[in-house]
C-alpha cells in the first residue's frame, strides 16, 4: 500500500542519489530556506473556501491554508493533527477530542473547541450552501464544547467513515472570526491555521499563498512539522496544456499539473525534468449501466457489454500505459480493496453474442440486433468535454461494441443535472469520486429512501437488499478486518451482477524541474508543501 | 443641422440595439436546455428543500415579466446580479477584467491595422511584383489559420524554444506579444484582402489619372488621394474586426493564460453560470454598439461626402 508513491523522473540509480544528497542536507541541519515556488493548475478553483468548494482542483490550493483534525495516513490508520488525541462513545454516537493548544489561525483568532463547533456547524448550516462537505459529515449532528480545548460530536448514527473524513481538507478547521467577517466572500479571503497564510487571488491568473511563520503543527505525513522553507507558492492558472508543459520545460515555471499522457513519457527521460505521480483513491472513473431502462435490467444484457468492451485496449490506446486499469467500484489503496478481482474477467465475444441471443435479439441490418421492431441502442453519455480523454473512451467503446451488434449513440453533454440525475436518461454513464473510505460507495449503490429518489436518482438504480445490508454494516462496522472483509463482499457483488465497468485509476501527476524537492502527497493524492525546497 | 441629425439617428439606433441585446440575454435564461437550480447544487446532497429555498433566492419561482422588469431594473441601476458559483458581484467583476480584454483588443486591432494596411497599399501599388506575393500569403495564411493553433505555435517558437516571451500571463508589455499576434493575423489577413482590391480599384479611376495629370508627385497621389478613398471600406472591416477580436479573446485568453472576460465568459460556460453568461454578453453588445458608432462617426471625418450627402 505505498500511497506515497513517488516516482522520480530517472528511475533507481537518481532515486539514491536523491536520498543520499537529503541525507547530507539533514547532516548540516539545514534544508535550503527561502525561494518561491510556481505552480501550474490546470483548472480554476471556484471558491478557496473549503466548505463551498466541491473541485478537486480548489483542494490543492486550500490545503495548504487550512488543516484537520485529524490526518490518514499511508495505511489508512488515522493520526491526530489538530486534535491531540480523541475518544469514542461506546454506541459508537459520540466522538470526544483533545484539541492541541498552541495553534492559532492567521488572523491571530485562537484556535479551539469553539472554532471547531463553530466549522462543522457552519456546514451544515443551508445557508453556508456547503457542497460537497456536507456528504463528508454526515451523519454529523451537534457539537458540545467541553472546556477551551475538548469538544464532543455527537452523531445521529455510528459511522466507521467519520474519522476518516474528518482528515479531508474540505472538512478543514476555518477562522470563525473571517468567516462571520466576509460572509459568502469568505472563498475569497480564506483565513485558516495552515502552513501557508493567504495572500492573493487574482481571477483566472494566479492564487498567491505564503509561509505562515508560526506554523509548528504539521501532520505525521510529512518531515517538517515546523513553518515551510518556501517564503511563497504562486498557484499559476493554466488551462491550456501544451502551455502548461511547455512553461515546466522552458523554466518559466517550476512545476504544473495533470500531464497528458504523450507527456509523461517524454518527461520520464527529460534530464532537466521529473514527473511525480500518485494513482488517486476513492471510486475510479467507471461506467455505469442505467438499470431501469431495458434491456439493461437484465444481468445477461450487461455481462454481454462487459464481455465485449475491451479495457485493456482502451486503457493502452488512449493512456499508452501511463494510467493503470480499474477492475473494481474502488480503487487501490483504499480500506478493503478486493486484489482478487484483478484480471478476472477477460474479452469473449462468443459469450457476449450468445447472451444477446439468449434474450431474443436478433442481428438485422448493417449488423445491428433488433428485437420486437426495435434496434439495440445505447444511449451513452458523458458530461465532461474530454477530461482525461474520456470522450474518446465512448468512440473505442461506440466501436467494440458493433461487433456485437450493439448501436451506440454519444451523447456529450454539461447537463448532467437534468439528463442523468433527474430523468435518468441514458444507458451507460461514467463517474469517478476521489475519497478516502468505502463507504463512498453507499451514495452510489445503496438503494436510497422513496422521497430522496424522486429528486435525485442515484446512478445505476440497481437494487439488491443483500447489498444495502452489507452497505449499512460497512458504515458501522468499526473493526478495519472486518469492514474490509464486507466490502470485498460488496466489490464482488457489484462486478458478478455486472452492474458496472470500471475503466481507470486516475494518476495525479505533477512535471517539476528537477530544482525543485520534496513535494509529496496525502493518501487522497492531493500535494503538500510542507517539506519543499528549492536548489 | 443635417449632420446632427444624422448623429441623433445614429445614438437612437446604437440604444434600440442595446434594448434588444439586453432582451436576448435575459432569454438566455429560457434558451438554454437543463435547470440552472439543479446544475448549482451538488446532487448527492441537495435535498428538495434546498432546491426549493434556491430558487426562490433567484427569484426564478417568480412569473416572467416580473423576473424581467426586475432584470431591467437592476441592469439600469448596474446590478448584474451575482455569480451562482461564487456569489461575487458580476459588473465589477467584468470591469476588473475588462481592461486585459481591452488592452488585447487595442493591441491586435492596431497590429492587424498596421500589417494590413501597409501591406494591402504595398501590394496594390507593386501588383504583381514580389512584394505582393508575400502581401497575399501573409493574408491567406491569417486567415486561413485558427487561432488556438497559431497561438500554440507562437508559445512553441517564441516561448519555449527561444524563451524571448511568457508564455501565459497578462501582466507587462512583453506578455500582450504573441498573443495579440496570433489574434492581430486573422484580423490582418482580411484587411490586406480589402485594402488591396479598394486600392486597385481606386488607382484605376478617372480622378487619379487627372491628379498625375497635373503634375502631383506619385508619392502624393497615392498616399493622400488614393489611399484615403480605399481606406472607406477597409473602415468598415477594422469595424467588424473589432468585434471579431472579442470574440476571439475567448480562445486567445484561454491558450495563453491571461485574464480577461473572453476567459470569464468560457468558464462561465462551463460552470452554466447563467448571471455572468448574461452580463459579460450583455457589456460586449454594448461595447460592439459603441465600436461601431465611433466606426460610423469616423468615416464622416475621412470622408467629406458622408458629412454632406443626407
Amino acid at each position: 500500500m505505498a500511497l506515497l508513491l513517488l516516482l522520480s523522473g530517472c528511475a533507481n540509480s537518481t532515486g539514491t542519489k536523491n536520498s543520499s544528497a537529503e541525507k547530507n542536507e539533514k547532516v548540516e541541519g539545514q534544508p535550503k530556506q527561502g525561494g518561491e515556488l510556481t505552480y501550474a493548475l490546470a483548472t480554476s478553483p471556484d471558491s478557496l473556501d473549503p466548505h463551498r468548494s466541491g473541485l478537486a482542483v480548489a483542494v490543492r490550493a486550500f490545503r495548504t491554508i487550512f488543516d484537520s483534525l485529524v490526518v490518514q495516513e499511508p495505511d489508512n490508520s488515522i493520526k491526530p493533527w489538530l486534535a491531540n488525541e480523541w475518544t469514542v462513545s461506546e454506541d459508537g454516537k459520540s466522538y470526544t477530542f483533545k484539541l492541541r493548544e498552541d495553534v492559532t489561525f492567521h488572523d491571530g483568532t485562537p484556535f479551539n473547541a469553539e472554532a471547531v463547533k463553530y466549522s462543522f456547524d457552519r456546514i451544515i448550516e443551508p445557508k453556508t450552501q456547503a457542497r460537497n462537505s456536507v456528504a463528508l459529515l454526515r451523519p454529523y449532528e451537534s457539537s458540545e464544547v467541553l472546556d477551551e480545548f475538548t469538544i464532543k460530536i455527537n452523531l445521529s448514527t455510528p459511522s466507521s467513515a467519520f474519522l476518516s473524513n474528518l482528515s479531508q481538507a474540505m472538512l478543514g478547521i476555518v477562522s470563525p472570526t473571517a468567516a462571520e467577517k466576509y460572509g459568502d466572500q469568505f472563498g475569497k479571503n480564506p483565513v485558516g491555521t495552515g502552513p501557508y497564510k493567504f495572500v492573493s487571488w487574482t481571477e483566472n491568473a494566479d492564487i498567491v499563498v505564503e509561509k505562515n511563520n508560526d506554523y509548528q503543527w504539521g501532520p505525521s505525513i510529512v518531515e517538517n512539522k515546523e513553518a515551510p522553507y518556501l517564503d511563497r507558492i504562486t498557484f499559476k492558472i493554466i488551462p491550456e496544456e501544451a502551455t502548461r508543459i511547455g512553461s515546466v520545460q522552458s523554466g518559466q515555471i517550476l512545476a504544473a499539473e495533470t500531464v497528458p499522457p504523450q507527456n509523461i513519457v517524454s518527461l520520464k527521460n527529460d534530464p532537466k525534468n521529473q514527473l511525480l505521480q500518485v494513482n488517486t483513491i476513492g471510486l475510479p472513473y467507471t461506467l455505469f449501466f442505467n438499470q431501469r431502462k431495458e434491456p439493461w435490467n437484465d444481468v445477461r444484457a450487461r455481462k454481454a457489454v462487459q464481455f465485449a468492451v475491451d479495457v485493456e485496449a482502451i486503457v493502452k490506446t488512449l493512456y499508452l500505459n501511463t494510467y493503470s486499469r480499474a477492475w473494481s467500484p474502488l480503487t487501490p489503496g483504499i480500506l478493503g480493496y478486493d486484489k482478487s478481482l484483478e484480471n478476472s474477467n477477460s474479452v469473449d465475444l462468443d459469450k457476449a453474442n450468445e447472451l444477446l441471443d439468449e434474450l431474443g435479439y436478433v442481428k438485422g441490418k448493417e449488423g445491428i440486433r433488433v428485437k420486437d421492431g426495435r434496434q439495440l441502442t445505447l444511449n451513452y453519455v458523458d458530461g465532461t468535454p474530454n477530461r482525461e480523454k474520456r470522450n474518446d473512451i465512448a468512440v473505442i467503446i461506440q466501436q467494440q461494441l458493433k461487433k456485437i451488434g450493439i448501436k451506440v449513440e454519444i451523447n456529450i453533454t454539461k447537463d448532467i443535472a437534468s439528463i442523468v440525475q433527474q430523468n435518468a436518461d441514458y444507458d451507460l454513464y461514467g463517474n469517478s469520486q476521489v475519497n478516502s473510505d468505502p463507504n463512498a460507495l453507499r451514495a452510489f449503490y445503496h438503494t436510497t429512501t422513496p422521497q430522496e429518489e424522486a429528486t435525485i436518482k442515484r446512478l445505476g438504480g440497481g437494487s439488491n437488499p443483500e447489498l444495502d445490508q452489507l452497505l449499512e454494516e460497512g458504515t458501522v462496522e468499526l473493526d478495519p478486518a472486518k469492514r474490509a472483509d464486507i466490502y470485498k463482499k460488496v466489490q464482488q457483488k457489484i462486478i458478478d451482477e455486472a452492474w458496472i465497468i470500471p475503466i481507470y485509476v486516475f494518476p495525479y501527476t505533477v512535471a517539476a524541474t528537477k530544482t525543485v524537492n520534496g513535494i509529496k502527497f496525502d493518501p487522497l493524492g492531493y500535494p503538500l508543501f510542507n517539506d519543499v525546497t528549492i536548489k | 443641422m443635417a449632420f446632427a441629425n444624422k448623429i441623433l439617428l445614429k445614438i437612437s439606433t446604437a440604444l434600440v440595439s442595446i434594448l434588444g441585446s439586453l432582451i436576448l440575454v435575459f432569454f438566455i435564461i429560457y434558451l438554454l436546455p437543463g435547470d440552472p437550480v439543479l446544475s448549482m447544487l451538488d446532487p448527492a446532497t441537495a435535498t428538495p428543500e434546498m432546491v426549493e429555498n434556491l430558487r426562490k433566492e433567484l427569484g426564478l419561482n417568480q412569473p416572467f415579466y416580473v423576473q424581467f422588469t426586475e432584470y431591467f431594473t437592476n441592469v439600469l441601476h448596474g446590478d448584474f446580479g451575482q455569480s451562482l458559483v461564487n456569489s461575487e458581484p458580476v459588473l465589477p467583476k467584468i470591469l476588473e477584467h475588462f481592461p486585459a480584454t481591452l488592452a488585447l483588443t487595442i493591441a491586435s486591432a492596431v497590429l492587424s491595422v498596421g500589417i494590413g494596411v501597409t501591406f494591402g497599399v504595398l501590394s496594390a501599388i507593386y501588383r504583381n511584383k514580389g512584394i505582393d506575393f508575400i502581401a497575399r500569403l501573409i493574408g491567406l495564411f491569417g486567415i486561413s489559420m485558427p487561432t488556438f493553433w497559431s497561438g500554440i505555435l507562437l508559445i512553441l517558437i517564441f516561448s519555449i524554444y527561444l524563451n524571448w516571451f511568457p508564455a501565459m500571463g497578462s501582466d507587462g508589455w512583453a506578455t500582450l506579444v504573441l498573443p495579440s499576434l496570433s489574434l492581430g493575423f486573422v484580423g490582418a489577413g482580411l484587411i490586406i484582402r480589402m485594402v488591396r482590391n479598394s486600392m486597385l480599384e481606386v488607382i484605376n479611376e478617372q480622378f487619379i489619372i487627372t491628379l498625375r495629370a497635373k503634375g502631383l508627385s506619385e508619392r502624393v497621389v497615392m498616399y493622400r488621394h488614393a489611399l484615403r478613398n480605399a481606406l472607406i471600406p477597409a473602415i468598415t472591416i477594422i469595424g467588424l474586426n473589432i468585434g471579431e477580436l472579442m470574440a476571439g479573446t475567448v480562445v486567445i485568453e484561454t491558450v495563453f493564460s491571461r485574464q480577461g472576460i473572453g476567459r470569464i465568459v468560457a468558464d462561465a460556460i462551463m460552470a452554466k453560470d447563467l448571471p455572468v453568461i448574461q452580463g459579460v454578453v450583455f457589456f460586449s453588445a454594448i461595447v460592439y454598439v459603441i465600436v461601431n458608432f465611433l466606426v460610423d462617426l469616423s468615416y464622416a471625418i475621412i470622408d467629406p461626402r458622408v458629412r454632406r450627402s443626407h
